[in-house]
């Protein structure tokens, strides 16, 4: 009778555990209005001066074996009332975590983020980014990946075996912020397309107030070479094998934030915009020509100060200052920051609705040219948020972004929480 | 060290001859024996609703949960604290580790972006999420922070309490310092007053509703934070803690931060 007992009571204890496990469900619901003052200078297919967007994020979590394995699924979709290249959808993440005693083990469709400065994300490589949503190259697409994590003594060890390559999404022919070109299905150096297998690594530390990392990738760039397609008259993605070695600094002193990113890439064609498809990947005819593989370094170096309640205030005001290098130079591409420097000033108002500011111009010193961006976030309600993101564009006629020079915006974003 | 040599050698003092004792040894006296009452809790678990509270009285909840493990050997405690709401912060979780004698590490882990902060130690003046809280109210009180002064005897909602007074030796706080009533009984804090860096009375601390847990640490079920300078106020209410429940030392670190839900 006791036996009986025990064994109901521990039959409904594991049926409990298991297949009852509770699953959690959040959504986030976005409306995005943006507004072009002027059309654009090179995009003949969309004269609209005003865009608006939706966008839905479902996030499902559920854990089960004492908290111990879990899995967490985000489907996302947007909906561009003019970009088709724009509404799309994509499986944010879809991953099975198990935390045993010495590692950590993930499986399936997951995000990380590596790396420390504002301006640039060099050493950010492991997703794809998802350049659709927005021009800061934040969004991300969710990448397959087996990942181990070891945390140890000695500091932490994140080990990726990346089965599976994102494409990078590209605003369409008929979207603000593209060049009004469509574009050819990508191209890969791997025989294995879109299907080679990519390895990271990333180590990452602590002593007092240093933080560092060190991370290496092996695999397809992130970043496609773009190229033209003669045939179709389209730009040509073409994704390179790469290998690269990264470094992040952090050191806080006081009110001080210094920091450091560096990468060294091996493996991407060479590349010269100012001879007009010089070197650029091209498709002419049935032949496909790419120039000689090419070694570079990018850093990012720079500081944030913070002045905790300013004027005996409840604001916090940030200074940030990074200068950008690339050692291509001229011959970087269009996304690169070949020698600039981000001047921002941040705010944190620290009140009921959390608002926040982060204003800069990004100046690049040998085009002497610049480009000015503002973001604001604050929450109207309990379960809505407002969000303000400016930019205004000035490159000189020499700077590769002159394309985009009459794509100054201003986005609202309102979100709504259930 | 030194510090706690001094510690040391004051309680052995006052062991000897302790009716010679100054306001500083009394004190000091006081707080380390409020500290070591609350000695031995393993680790801990509770639920915290944080209600802030405008000027007109109008209430903003939020929700978030605070896992803490007791450090050993002398080591801070650390802790986690999970915040569930607004919904656009839900999963947002920071990490302390407390040390006695120097500054506190401290990250944040923002989910949308899957970024690990570390955040400065110098902000630990600045409001908690927008509360009346600063970030050095919540962390854990370290004996070896302040320097202390007894001031007097008081009764306080007839509670027989003692008045002391604390100055913070980290140049970053934003107190020049805080006056404590503590129950002669048990040790326990029932008002604060903290004095801001012009040396005017600031904001008020009453911890109410005490309950004692596994027959011997007491905590309130309810602080309520009350600035004087803006008319605003914050609610902490505390439900459902548990103590030695088997958290794990590995549960507290960068890896479980960025699993934290």
């Amino acid at each position: 009778m006791m036996h009986q007992r025990l064994l109901i009571a521990c039959l409904s204890l594991l049926i409990a555990d298991s297949a009852l496990a509770e699953l959690k469900s959040d959504y986030q619901l976005n409306y995005e209005f943006t507004a072009f003052p002027e059309e654009s200078a090179v995009n003949s297919n969309n004269t609209q001066r005003v865009n608006s967007s939706v966008s839905l994020l479902g996030e499902f979590f559920s854990s089960w074996d004492d908290g111990s394995q879990s899995l967490s699924v985000k489907p996302y979709y947007r909906y561009d009332e003019n970009d088709n290249e724009r509404s799309h959808g994509d499986v944010r993440e879809l991953i099975w975590n198990k935390v045993a005693d010495n590692y950590e083990l993930k499986i399936g469709v997951g995000k990380v983020f590596w790396g420390v400065t504002e301006s640039a994300h060099l050493v950010d490589i492991v997703n794809q980014t998802d350049s659709v949503e927005g021009i800061d190259g934040e969004a991300k697409l969710g990448q397959p990946m087996v990942q181990v994590l070891l945390e140890r003594d000695w500091g932490n060890l994140d080990l990726f075996v990346l089965p599976y390559h994102r494409e990078r999404t590209h605003v369409g022919d008929d979207g603000r912020l593209g060049l009004g070109l469509a574009y050819s299905n990508a191209l890969y150096e791997s025989s294995n397309a879109e299907k080679n297998i990519d390895f990271a690594a990333r180590y990452y530390a602590y002593v007092d107030e240093l933080e560092y990392g060190f991370s290496v990738f092996h695999g397809t760039s992130r970043e496609a070479s773009l190229g033209f397609d003669g045939v179709n008259s389209s730009l040509l993605p073409y994704y390179a094998t790469i290998t690269q070695l990264g470094v992040e600094l952090q050191y806080l002193l006081e009110g001080w934030a210094w920091k450091f990113e560096g990468i060294h890439r091996d493996g991407m064609p060479g590349n010269d915009i100012a001879s007009a498809f010089g070197n650029l990947p091209v498709i002419n005819g049935a032949n496909l020509l790419i120039a000689g593989d090419e070694s570079y370094y990018a850093t990012a170096l720079g500081f944030e100060y913070t002045q905790v309640g300013i004027l005996d205030s409840r604001v916090d005001l940030g200074w940030v200052v990074e200068h950008l290098y690339d050692s291509r130079q001229d011959k970087a591409g269009a996304g690169a920051f070949e020698h600039d420097v981000l001047f921002a000033t941040r705010w944190a108002a620290n009140d009921m609705a959390s608002s926040t500011l982060l204003a800069g111009v990004l100046y690049d010193y040998e085009h002497t040219d610049y480009s000015l961006s503002l973001e604001g976030n604050t929450r109207l309600f309990d379960i809505v948020t407002l969000a303000v993101e400016a930019r205004v564009f000035a490159p000189s006629q020499a700077n590769p972004q002159y394309q985009i020079r009459d794509e100054d915006f201003v986005k609202l974003t309102l979100g709504y929480y259930f | 060290m030194i510090k706690k040599l001094l510690t040391a050698g004051l309680l052995f003092s006052m062991a000897v001859a302790s009716i010679a004792q100054t306001p500083q040894e009394k004190g000091l006296a006081i707080a380390v024996e409020a500290d070591k009452r609350s000695e031995g809790f393993v680790d801990s678990m509770v639920k915290l609703k944080m209600v802030l509270i405008d000027k007109n009285g109008k209430e903003y909840p939020r929700d978030m949960r605070v896992k803490a493990i007791e450090g050993l050997a002398g080591a801070g405690d650390k802790s986690l604290m999970i915040f569930d709401t607004p919904k656009d912060q839900k999963g947002v979780a920071m990490l302390t580790f407390t040390h006695k004698e120097t500054a506190d590490d401290q990250w944040l882990y923002l989910p949308a972006l899957k970024r690990v902060k570390k955040i400065s130690s110098k902000n630990k003046s600045g409001p908690f999420m927008g509360s009346e809280f600063a970030f050095e109210d919540i962390s854990s009180q370290e004996v070896e922070k302040y320097s202390y002064n007894y001031l007097r005897d008081e009764i306080l909602n007839g509670v027989d309490c003692f008045v002391v007074e604390r100055v913070p030796f980290d140049k970053y706080s934003g107190y020049t310092k805080q006056v404590s009533w503590i129950d002669k009984a048990e040790y326990r804090a029932h008002k604060v007053e903290f004095y801001d860096r012009k040396k005017s009375l600031m904001k008020t601390l009453e911890n109410k509703d005490y309950k004692q847990y596994l027959d011997k640490f007491w905590r309130p079920s309810l602080s309520e934070m009350t600035n004087h300078q803006t008319g605003k106020a914050t609610k902490l209410i505390y439900e459902g803690y548990e103590f030695k429940v088997g958290l794990d030392e590995s549960e507290f670190s960068n890896n479980s931060l960025k699993r934290a839900k």
